[in-house]
């Protein structure tokens, strides 16, 4: 597990990650919303440190890949993925990946509205668990997740999380452009915040 | 001018109605027929809207001899009001006077509320006179070929000035009468206000920096105000915190009978809402004669409540602010304010709102809703006494409200920019603004205020020249939609499942419900079904608990008038001087705070520690009010956490603030004095992390005037789902990927100038740092701390890691 908000598998040399909303920005801004422009640079520059660091043969992305229609983030995106044509980008299909599926082959990228790795189930939403096979576990995305912490003296925090349930584990957005979705953590789940550079268990 | 026709005219038709004319409208006319601008300053009930409309009337008589037969003559006169429901009753008036003078004149109203089919109406015939609201008129903006809608326009006039000028709503009248003026040179400006600190600026606001002869014209006309306290039979049991007062509710029924009509103000509408609910159950008898008004109950039944409280069918309703302005209700004798109404202006107004005949008294009532809040009463009749009514403050430099008008212009006929900038820097608001913010405005609109890159897609305004214009017809939409200041938190209609409009809910709120809660909204007790198409489903319900919904905007602060007050008072009461009935009931409190710690004279600070199961409590009392302690205690806890890390929790209120923490806090008399010193006072209080919470709250507004939160279409809330963001979240990236940006900016600045204050703390500060500063040790909670230590809503200051911090905290489950 990774404060990059990602986690890699290494019997699969798999780096997992969800929520990139890749092209967030650029729809904004074609809207007239004049947010930042540098921040798909920034959010892919970190995916960049961990391919690095890692050596992934796959990157899974468990959702929500791309956020809206195709724009020129798109095209970004297009041009850093060139710089690792051996890596394999395997895409669970979220409710915001709306690209026509040609765009999804000029990228290669290959897609899957569910996809099962040795005993692991992925799937954006963990909520959508009708093809879960038996004995499996769930690893998703979409929520955003985030949990509060209180502490003595009233204080109070909320961090974003990586939360392992009974069922199904929900990761973190891995976009710095999104929010966070306080969940109210099952008494038996594990739960990682992610603080600063470090992922620490609470 | 008394010869002239006109004047002549009117003068016979007041006489006919065995009326004169008051002195100060004659005056107000002579000015206006001499071509000047200016501002009426008058209560309301005493003729302020003929000081100006019979003005208008007069010149048009005396320039047109033939004025009984000419009928569309195009606008002449904007009325602009803060209030939609004000229009009507205005406009009835002048349509009445117009009628009775022969002076066939239309009166048009603009608003929200306006029907497509009067627009269109309106479109091709604009009426001489136009009631309108300050957004209606930059909607009008937003229209193409708009400037024929305004020729021949001579005269505006402000109502309820004193209402708009301390709000971003007041700069879009400023913005508003650039332009106009811009389109008309010799236009006159006047505005209507009531009394307020600075009224030579507010005219000044007004009137911009056009070099044009302006006067005041004052209404010498006073109002008498009785103020009662309703006083707790035994001090020793009234809560020390609390804010709701229900305790003295057997006190208030006697006051109700014994009146004609009484309007109960309450703060909030979670507060109104359960007043209601207690006096009906107190008094059942009282059903039908009672009512309720705020803002989040349905408009069609809020209108009903205001005309039952004009014919006197209503023996009381308990209302918020939504019923501090607007026209007179004559039957109201009485009206009752619970808890602090945080400023003598505010109290003034309600207090106004009854004994509505000239020569009537006003009757108010003030409740307290803790033990404390009895000198804060004292206070409220000394300020009262010494005519201290605080200023409104207008605001300056809205970098949001000012690219929110500069797409007004985009979407309609475009701009050209050397123009707008001759106009918009003749404003009040705007006088200061430099050269390169306005260039960095338009290449925000532009090119999105980044140097363009090749790839980017940025589109809002097109420049062509030095013209401005929008292209896309869904983004000229979606910004006509949006115009205006008034940012709301994100609201729920409330429908009962077998067909009902109930009212409106923040959606804050019903998140956190589950099916089958039961909670209160207009009197009703409603069982939460389901959320349906942005629609709260909810059934009747029987049952007699229901959770009350905690309504922002509960957290108004005193005003520096007011607290001063109050620290004078708080004084006397502590020296044993006060003579006030209020304050001497109040002295087995005052005992028992001397008992437990001690009570500070005018020269002394007092702070105390206490240890409870919460932590290390420290507590100060500077008695400055909200805002100056919201700051102070901020720079105490970054200057103690400079000493070694800890984290601390803060709390405040009108008379101190508490600093909370998990470990010990190293305060003692060696070293507290150096804590209020004003040395490096700026450095420190920009470091202190607060800076940046205050201006993120203050972002929100900022963000969605500024056109960067998109709210959605009225109706359609599914569509564009991709352009959903939080207003926390831009803050975020804006902080991190573009610190330039001249809104973030803003949103720093408005938490400094506005929430800060910072002159009036180093003064405090000051004060403090030569006083002899007293610190106890109590056993238990004080009178002095209670209020401070229940207050849940905290900000936080740390200088702790994160994570050691999160070591020590542990996941709320």
């Amino acid at each position: 597990m990774s404060a990059g908000r990602a986690i890699y598998w290494e019997e699969e040399q798999a780096l997992i990650v969800a929520d990139l909303h890749v092209g967030k920005s650029a729809h904004f801004r074609k809207s007239g919303i004049a947010v930042p422009a540098n921040i798909v640079q920034e959010d892919l520059f970190v995916l960049q440190q961990l391919i690095t660091r890692y050596h992934p043969q796959q990157i899974i992305v468990v959702g929500d890949m791309f956020h809206s229609s195709a724009n020129n983030d798109v095209q970004y995106f297009k041009l850093w993925r060139q710089q690792f044509p051996h890596i394999r980008f395997e895409l669970i299909i979220g409710n915001h990946d709306i690209l026509r599926p040609a765009h999804y082959a000029d990228l290669q990228i290959n897609l899957y509205p569910s996809l099962d790795l040795r005993n692991i189930h992925f799937v954006h939403d963990a909520a959508d668990k009708a093809s879960l096979p038996p004995d499996h576990y769930i690893f998703s995305g979409h929520i955003h997740p985030g949990v509060r912490m209180v502490g003595l003296g009233r204080q109070r925090l909320q961090l974003p999380c990586f939360y392992f349930g009974e069922e199904a584990a929900v990761l973190p957005a891995f976009s710095r452009f999104t929010g966070l979705f306080s969940l109210d953590p099952e008494p038996s789940s594990v739960v990682f915040v992610i603080a600063g550079t470090r992922v620490l268990k609470v | 001018m008394k010869e002239t026709r006109g004047w002549q005219a009117v003068a016979q038709w007041l006489a006919d109605k065995g009326l004169q004319p008051f002195a100060f409208q004659e005056e107000a006319w002579e000015h206006y027929l001499k071509g000047r601008s200016g501002l009426v300053n008058a209560p309301t009930g005493f003729g302020k809207t003929f000081s100006l409309f019979l003005g208008v009337v007069i010149r048009w008589m005396n320039e047109q001899p033939d004025y009984r037969k000419r009928s569309g003559n195009g606008l002449k006169l904007l009325w602009v009001t803060p209030l939609r429901a004000l229009a009507k009753d205005i406009g009835r008036a002048m349509e009445e006077a117009l009628r009775e003078l022969q002076v066939p004149w239309k009166v048009g109203i603009r608003s929200g509320d306006t029907s497509l089919s009067v627009r269109e109406q309106q479109k091709r015939q604009m009426p001489e006179i136009l009631i309108i609201t300050p957004e209606s008129i930059h909607i009008l903006f937003a229209q193409k070929e708009y400037p024929l809608r305004f020729a021949g326009l001579h005269t505006v006039v402000i109502d309820e000035w004193h209402e708009l000028i301390g709000s971003k709503r007041g700069v879009m009248v400023e913005l508003a009468l650039s332009r106009l003026r811009g389109m008309h040179p010799h236009l006159q400006t006047w505005g209507i206000s009531a009394t307020i600190g600075n009224l030579e600026e507010a005219l000044e606001v007004l009137t911009g920096t056009t070099s044009r002869e302006s006067v005041i014209v004052r209404a010498d006309v006073q109002k008498k105000i009785a103020v009662h306290c309703v006083l707790p039979d035994e001090i020793e049991k009234y809560p020390w915190a609390g804010h709701m007062g229900l305790r003295l509710l057997h006190k208030v029924l006697p006051v109700v009978q014994a009146s004609n009509t009484t309007l109960l103000f309450t703060n909030t509408r979670g507060q109104s809402e359960i007043w209601y609910q207690q006096i009906l159950k107190a008094e059942p008898e009282l059903a039908g004669a009672i009512a309720l008004h705020h803002g989040s109950i349905d408009a069609e039944l809020r209108i009903w409540v205001e005309e039952a409280l004009h014919t006197g069918v209503l023996k009381l309703v308990v209302c918020t602010s939504s019923l501090d302005l607007g026209v007179d209700f004559r039957p109201v004798d009485t009206v009752i304010q619970v808890g602090s109404p945080k400023g003598v202006a505010r109290f003034l107004q309600r207090a106004g709102r009854s004994g509505h005949r000239p020569d009537a008294v006003s009757n108010i009532w003030f409740l307290p809703t803790h033990s404390l809040e009895l000198v804060e009463a004292a206070a409220l009749k000394d300020a009262m006494a010494e005519g201290l009514i605080e200023s409104r403050m207008p605001v300056v430099l809205a970098y949001d409200v000012l690219l929110q008008y500069l797409m007004t212009l985009g979407v309609s006929d475009g701009f050209h920019a050397e123009e707008i900038w001759e106009e918009v820097t003749k404003t009040f608001c705007y006088k200061d603004l430099t050269p390169e913010e306005w260039q960095w405005m338009l290449a925000f609109l532009t090119t999105g205020g980044e140097a363009l890159h090749s790839y980017d897609e940025f589109r809002k305004l097109h420049l062509v020249g030095d013209h401005y214009h929008c292209v896309s017809r869904q983004q000229a939409m979606r910004h006509r939609l949006h115009i205006g200041t008034i940012v709301s938190e994100a609201m729920l209609k409330v429908r009962f499942m077998s067909g009902g409009y109930v009212g409106v809910i923040e959606e804050y709120f019903i998140s956190r419900l589950s099916p089958g809660d039961v909670f209160s909204l207009g009197g009703q007790q409603l069982e939460f079904v389901m959320i349906k198409d942005m629609t709260v489903i909810v059934r009747r319900s029987k049952s007699k608990k229901s959770i009350v919904p905690s309504w922002a905007g509960g957290r108004m602060p005193l005003s520096a008038n007011l607290g001063k007050m109050l620290r004078r008072k708080f004084h006397e009461a502590m020296a044993g001087t006060a003579q006030e009935e209020e304050i001497i009931v109040l002295q087995p409190l005052f005992e028992l705070q001397q008992l437990l710690s001690h009570i500070p004279q005018e020269n002394e600070l007092l702070i105390e520690q206490i240890q409870t199961d919460d932590g290390f409590h420290l507590f100060v009392y500077p008695f400055e009010g909200r805002l100056v302690h919201e700051v102070m205690a901020a720079l105490l806890a970054w200057r103690i956490s400079q000493r070694h890390p800890i984290t601390f929790s803060i709390a405040m209120n009108d008379y101190g603030f508490e600093l909370l923490s998990d470990q010990p806090i190293p305060v003692d008399d060696t070293n507290v004095q150096e804590l209020f010193s004003t040395e490096n006072l700026t450095i420190d209080l920009q470091s202190s992390v607060n800076a940046t919470e205050m201006a993120r709250r203050k972002f929100r507004d900022i963000a969605v005037i500024a056109g960067l939160i998109f709210q959605g279409y009225p109706g359609k809330s599914k569509a564009n789902k991709h352009l959903q963001s939080s207003a926390s979240l831009l803050f975020n990236v804006f902080h991190d990927y573009d610190p330039q940006n001249i809104l973030l900016r803003q949103a720093f600045n408005e938490a400094f100038f506005y929430q800060m204050e910072e002159a009036r703390l180093r003064e405090t500060m000051e004060r403090i740092y030569n006083n002899r500063i007293v610190i106890t040790f109590p056993q238990r909670l004080t009178p002095f701390c209670f209020p401070i230590k229940v207050d849940s809503l905290r900000e936080q200051l740390t200088s702790e890691k994160l994570e050691d911090r999160i070591k020590k905290m542990i996941l709320e489950r």
